[in-house]
């Protein structure tokens, strides 16, 4: 409980100013300038790492800073992205989303192959309606059923494999005709020289963090994760906004199943595989709690562009892939420990 | 008469349907197979297809389906299956090279010759099968190290985009690729080398990088079409297609058509019915006690946009 109520006000200071955040924070943050570096640093820990990676890679890459490459990490970090989004949504809600990896899956080789079939703009339709009707499985399952969320979408996410199998019959699916289809536009078109999947997902990141932020609604999802039966005893309805958050995680992977479908022009059933790791990844990099109630939207844009940038970085360093697998892991537990670490003011816990 | 085919579903058992089976003549060669993972892409679906296509064909045989759904305890269940069955041959796609030697010993042990399919399996079962049936993954990239001497005129800088780290293929398609590089044009070198997994969009991620990192590329090199076709994408998005010259392996429809198109220099071809037509006979022919080479390659010839017209499309 203190947890969060520690947690949401630093995230409100963090938005209107840095200087309102230590008073908010109570304790005794603020009191000298080193405290209240410790108090930047335990609010915007991540960011700090953040930068401090995008210097150490720039120093010894000198293309690592370019318009070009920033662009294309970000633009290839923005299918993760998205649906890292949506998962930090379920996650403050107090839940896991485990099952958006297969769900893309499913999600891309239902656009691909109903564009060619019945056309771009009913294709959509479609997959975002099925993709829907999976995260309401999942949200009722969890939501208004009670089951464990661990369970119920580490069983969705081979259940939904077994679908896209069953859907595609193991085939790649394909588009045609890539170059004249206005399908293009999610993940290879340009408004005003911004790569559209980097638009689509700032957009989606801004609605999301409004959403979370400054709404009753947003306020409730933190109730909900922070103290489930405080919340029911508040009168919010427990069981409607845990099945919302699985809503807008689905949405969220309808999206970027779109993004990644046009971007590709193709799919196969292994290519969402493996993802929900790397947004979970993205998550906790971001610094949201897994035991739900605290966390903010942006900071996990922050944790995504964090795994693409290292991944990126580690790349143009001409890393063999094994180390890179090596250095992520490394730099996750860094960056965590960071965050963790400045917020309490100390390497260690205090505590055995 | 009429072929008796049963066809397993995941999940059954073996036993079942070689109880159904055993109710056709006596006189036929009675095979079994136990596939990897049937379903999970085109080509194994293609493979298992064509295999019963071959088998209904021929009006000797009789043809055990099995499918271990890439579950290696299913698979040494089924073989165990098999070899209490007393099947005259036994053709096996391993889901794990190493994992199936023991079953395969027993088989071997009981008298009844394994054909080994696809993928081979380790070093140490090798004494105990009677043939590997399968395409020649390091001959496959000779073959693409050829093409890639052609098309830059035995001169450039080229990157690599692997398949999944730790699949046998991807590392003898590597290990083919890059001794023939160095052999064959020398001046043609592997700037970069990175895993695609299989996967398209992960090799049009690597391509993105490979772009911003090399000023210059003069040709890619994929471990199959479809990853080649990924980083295709990527350098069609930046505005680099028409300088760099594309070449994967086992011809995928998109590649295919991207030769068509003039985008995409070759590949290699690699049919999965081919594959499985090639296995049913290599095992017809053990039974049979004809000599077959122990290493029973298919051929997987080069494709290129010029002599593409000669092949059909892929199915996959």
């Amino acid at each position: 409980m203190a947890d969060i109520r520690h947690e949401i006000p630093a995230d409100r200071a963090g938005r209107s100013g840095p200087d309102s955040g230590g008073k908010h924070k109570g304790g005794g943050m603020a009191h000298s300038g080193l405290k209240s570096f410790a108090g930047l640093m335990a609010r915007q820990g991540i960011l700090v790492a953040f930068v401090l990676f995008l210097i150490a890679f720039s120093v010894f890459s000198d293309r690592f800073l370019s318009a070009e490459n920033i662009f294309s990490v970000v633009r290839s970090s923005a299918i993760i992205g998205v649906m890292a989004l949506g998962v930090t949504v379920v996650v403050i809600g107090g839940n896991l989303d485990l099952s958006v990896g297969s769900m893309l899956s499913f999600s891309t080789v239902l656009v691909v192959d109903l564009h060619d079939k019945i056309g771009p703009g009913p294709a959509i339709v479609v997959t975002v309606l099925a993709t829907l009707c999976l995260g309401a499985i999942n949200g009722l399952l969890v939501g208004v059923a009670r089951l464990n969320s661990l369970i119920v979408t580490l069983g969705m996410l081979s259940a939904i494999q077994g679908l896209t199998l069953i859907y595609s019959g193991g085939k790649n699916v394909d588009i045609v005709h890539q170059d004249t289809t206005w399908f293009k536009i999610f993940g290879r078109g340009y408004i005003a020289d911004i790569p559209v999947p980097i638009v689509i997902f700032a957009i989606c990141a801004i609605v999301l963090h409004v959403v979370m932020a400054y709404t009753p609604f947003g306020r409730r999802i933190y109730a909900t994760g922070g103290n489930p039966t405080a919340a029911v005893f508040s009168g919010i309805r427990r069981s409607r906004v845990v099945f919302a958050t699985y809503l807008i995680s689905a949405l969220t992977v309808a999206i970027a199943a779109i993004v990644l479908g046009s971007r590709v022009m193709g799919s196969q059933n292994n290519v969402g595989q493996g993802y929900e790791l790397q947004v979970l990844a993205g998550v906790i990099l971001g610094g949201t709690s897994l035991l739900g109630g605290s966390g903010t939207i942006w900071k996990s844009v922050i944790g995504v562009l964090i795994l693409g940038f290292i991944q990126n970085g580690l790349l143009l360093l001409g890393f063999e892939y094994y180390v890179q697998w090596l250095v992520t892991w490394v730099v996750i537990i860094l960056a965590v420990w960071l965050d963790i670490a400045a917020k309490r003011g100390r390497l260690l816990s205090p505590i055995a | 008469m009429k072929t008796t085919l049963k066809v397993l579903i995941t999940g059954t058992t073996a036993a079942a349907a070689i109880a159904f089976a055993g109710a056709a003549s006596a006189e036929k060669i009675k095979i079994g197979i136990t596939q990897n993972n049937v379903g999970v892409d085109s080509y194994q679906t293609t493979y298992e297809k064509a295999f019963k296509a071959a088998a209904a064909a021929d009006p000797n045989v009789d043809v055990v389906v099995l499918d271990a759904g890439g579950d290696v305890a299913r698979q040494i269940a089924q073989i165990q299956d098999l070899t209490q069955q007393k099947v005259q041959a036994i053709i096996i796609w391993p889901t794990n090279g190493k994992a199936v030697v023991p079953a395969v010993r027993k088989a071997h042990e009981a008298g009844i010759p394994v054909v080994i399919t696809n993928s081979n399996i380790a070093k140490e079962g090798m004494p105990y099968i009677a043939a590997f049936s399968g395409p020649n993954n390091i001959e496959q990239g000779k073959e693409a190290a050829d093409m890639m001497c052609k098309a830059l005129n035995n001169k450039g800088d080229i990157v690599q985009i692997a398949g999944k780290p730790g699949y046998t293929t991807a590392i003898e398609r590597e290990k083919g690729f890059e001794d023939e590089l160095a052999k064959a044009c020398p001046e043609v070198k592997i700037m970069d080398t990175q895993p695609g997994d299989w996967n398209r969009e992960k090799s049009q991620r690597v391509m993105e990088d490979f772009l911003v990192k090399y000023p210059k590329i003069d040709g890619v090199y994929a471990a199959d079409d479809n990853m080649g076709v990924g980083a295709l994408n990527a350098a069609k998005a930046a505005g680099r297609a028409k300088d760099i010259k594309f070449i994967g392996a086992t011809n995928f429809a998109v590649g295919y058509e991207a030769m068509a198109k003039g985008e995409y220099y070759g590949s290699v071809y690699q049919s999965p019915v081919d594959d499985a037509e090639n296995a049913l006979k290599t095992a017809i022919d053990v039974v049979e006690g004809k000599k077959v080479p122990k290493m029973n390659y298919f051929k997987t010839p080069e494709i290129t946009q010029e002599n593409m017209k000669q092949f059909t499309k892929p199915v996959f």
